[in-house]
């Protein structure tokens, strides 16, 4: 086991190692866009005269170290990434390292928010789907959640909107499912922070629910087949203790380790909710750094970021489903 | 369950004494998948609608008072090869007003530039299409070589294309795309076959790794077995003997892959649609109407329908076909 994890952390640096350096080559395959629109103020003054445009240009070039050769660059970026330093924004000057912790508080309480919600209504509709197999109640809930599954998440976000507001204008719906003017952190008041997050966490927990539902009732239907449920069927147990003790525990297994995948990728499953309901989280800083003018600090400290959580939390996910069931033995 | 799934498809395996009776026993077959897989049959009838409207051509003014003129709002004919018609000539009729309501002229009412919103809806299912469609024949044809040649030889070859995969995978799947879309030193102007292929590169991993897995399945296989002993090289192996077997495989992935393709073509359009080639896109509709859309829901809904049911289509149709074709691949 301690072998096992060893090696996939070392497989796991690897990977990053990888990231960092395509993010790194797929910025660098053009930058004269990026360099002219950052040198804007600077060619304003000097744009009718040839030379001075030149100099502008090689000033901003040298201010943003895109001067050096790529080897140059890529080496000083890889020995900065060594020690966690992800460089400075292009755009606002400060440590992407500051401004991305200043902005994952949101992104995460939103993911997190936003799992409960899936768990909490994916667990009984997927147990009640699963029991009461190829009746219509299973059909009703199956058919909701592959239309969750199917409909994209800003779709409903927006059909929301638009019926809160218009049929509902008088009363506080539109307040609780509508997108706000100005954010409020849950440190500075926790009742607008909630009012802000309402929407986006049930809209997307929802659509986050859908797939659990859908992977637990798969599960529970395996497990209701196995001989221990048909063992502890037989001695007269009671259906809730069949269902709860014996067919949950075992199916809950691989729901777990999916929740547990759904949660490293809270921030690239978060990019449009954030958006829409200007939540100023990672995935909405990701975007403005991408937009017009990329801000090549920014991405390639937010990918890194992001990868990283990933490949640590599915090591995780990996360990943690080991441990639930001993069956499985790695090697 | 599964047992009788397998069996719908068999339309054509009729008896031969029942030659007369064959268009009833296709009717039949018909009937049957839509008796036992209504919701795959919901999503086959989307995909037809769609299908259908892509026939239709394009208005050159998206302003056309003459629309209601055809009984479907479109023409059909010179379908999918003519170029598609930039939006940003379109000549405002006198007539058009901006955000007009719903009327006999102007089906689903206008936009915010006095444009028809039900030809733009019909222009953009050709769109989606298009990219869907080639961002798959990219995704397919690549990560399914990748995934059979790594499956296949396995080895330190797997090991260093898999944890690659896995780098590419843990790339967020968006960043990436508008990544990808604003860098192109190819085309100096937004252009479709790039935001297409950009598309396909983002699904390449998940492509390969079903492959992959359905092929270290096959591979030991004893007819694969047998073909190597009579001294099969291991082009031809591949080639003759796995590739034909997981066939289903690739067309199940390729089919539920459309919907993925068309949903983050128009998430595309949604979150960065100057990244987009102008033109009719749901997306970038949605992207449009959403300042707007307390006051004048119907652009923005009507994109949002758009969206929804062609997602929800390929979606449906993908998963009947998976069941059908492949039951194993169920939960992958």
């Amino acid at each position: 086991m301690q072998q096992y994890i060893i090696r996939r952390v070392l497989l796991n640096f690897l990977v990053i190692f990888l990231v960092a350096t395509m993010v790194f080559l797929a910025l660098r395959i053009d930058t004269t866009n990026v360099v002219r629109n950052a040198s804007g103020a600077c060619l304003g003054g000097a744009i009718n005269t040839q030379n001075g445009a030149q100099t502008c240009l090689s000033i901003t070039k040298a201010q943003l170290g895109l001067n050096h050769s790529l080897p140059v660059q890529y080496w000083d970026y890889l020995k900065k990434l060594a020690v966690g330093d992800l460089g400075r924004s292009f755009k606002s000057q400060n440590p992407v390292m500051g401004e991305i912790r200043q902005r994952v508080a949101p992104t995460i309480e939103l993911g997190l928010l936003e799992i409960i919600v899936a768990v909490i209504v994916a667990l009984p509709i997927g147990i009640i789907s699963a029991i009461r197999q190829d009746t219509w109640v299973d059909y009703i809930l199956r058919f909701v959640s592959i239309a969750f599954l199917g409909i994209p998440i800003f779709v409903i976000a927006l059909v929301t909107i638009i019926v809160t507001s218009r049929f509902a204008g008088g009363t506080a719906l539109p307040d609780w499912f509508g997108p706000h003017q100005t954010y409020y952190s849950l440190a500075s008041d926790p009742y607008q922070n909630l009012k802000i997050m309402f929407a986006p966490a049930i809209i997307g927990g929802l659509g986050t629910g859908a797939v659990i539902m859908r992977f637990l009732r798969s599960q529970m239907l395996e497990v209701l087949r196995q001989d221990y449920v048909r063992t502890a069927w037989s001695k007269g147990l009671r259906e809730r203790v069949v269902i709860s003790r014996h067919a949950l525990k075992n199916a809950l297994i691989p729901v777990l380790t999916l929740i547990g995948i759904l949660l490293g990728s809270i921030v690239s499953a978060n990019i449009v909710l954030e958006t829409i309901y200007t939540i100023p989280g990672i995935g909405n800083y990701v975007v403005f750094a991408v937009a017009q003018n990329p801000d090549f600090p920014v991405i390639q400290g937010i990918v890194i970021v992001v990868a990283t959580t990933l490949v640590f939390i599915n090591l995780l996910v990996d360990v943690a489903y080991g441990w639930l069931d001993p069956r499985i033995r790695y090697s | 369950m599964a047992y009788e799934e397998q069996a719908i498809p068999t339309v054509t395996t009729a008896a031969p004494a029942a030659a007369p009776l064959r268009r009833a026993k296709w009717w039949s077959g018909v009937l049957k998948f839509i008796r036992k897989k209504p919701l795959g049959a919901i999503g086959f009838a989307i995909v037809g609608v769609l299908i259908f409207a892509t026939l239709g051509t394009p208005k050159l003014s998206f302003g056309a008072p003459s629309l209601p003129d055809r009984p479907l709002g479109f023409e059909l004919g010179r379908p999918w090869l003519q170029r598609y018609s930039p939006d940003a000539t379109f000549k405002l009729n006198s007539r058009a007003q901006i955000f007009e309501g719903v009327s006999s002229e102007h089906w689903l009412g206008t936009d915010k530039a006095g444009r028809d919103v039900w030809s733009r809806v019909i222009n953009g299912a050709r769109r989606s299409l298009f990219v869907g469609i080639w961002a798959l024949i990219l995704a397919t044809i690549i990560g399914a070589t990748i995934g059979i040649v790594s499956g296949y030889f396995g080895g330190l070859l797997d090991t260093v294309v898999q944890r690659l995969m896995d780098a590419l995978q843990s790339f967020p799947p968006l960043i990436a795309l508008i990544l990808l879309v604003s860098i192109n030193p190819l085309t100096t102007s937004p252009n479709l076959l790039v935001i297409a292929f950009a598309l396909g590169f983002v699904g390449i991993p998940s492509v390969q790794r079903i492959v992959r897995a359905v092929v270290l399945a096959t591979r030991e296989q004893q007819y694969v077995e047998a073909a190597r002993t009579i001294g099969a090289s291991d082009l031809r192996t591949m080639r003759y003997y796995i590739l034909p077997n997981i066939m289903a495989s690739i067309i199940i992935v390729f089919s539920t892959g459309l919907g993925v393709a068309i949903l983050a073509e128009s998430t595309l359009g949604f979150i960065a649609p100057d990244k987009l080639p102008v033109g009719p896109s749901w997306g970038v509709m949605l992207n449009e109407a959403q300042p707007v859309i307390v006051d004048h829901p119907l652009p923005g809904l009507a994109s949002c329908i758009a969206i929804a049911a062609a997602v929800l289509g390929f979606n449906l149709a993908g998963d009947a076909l998976r069941d059908v074709l492949d039951p194993r691949l169920r939960l992958t």
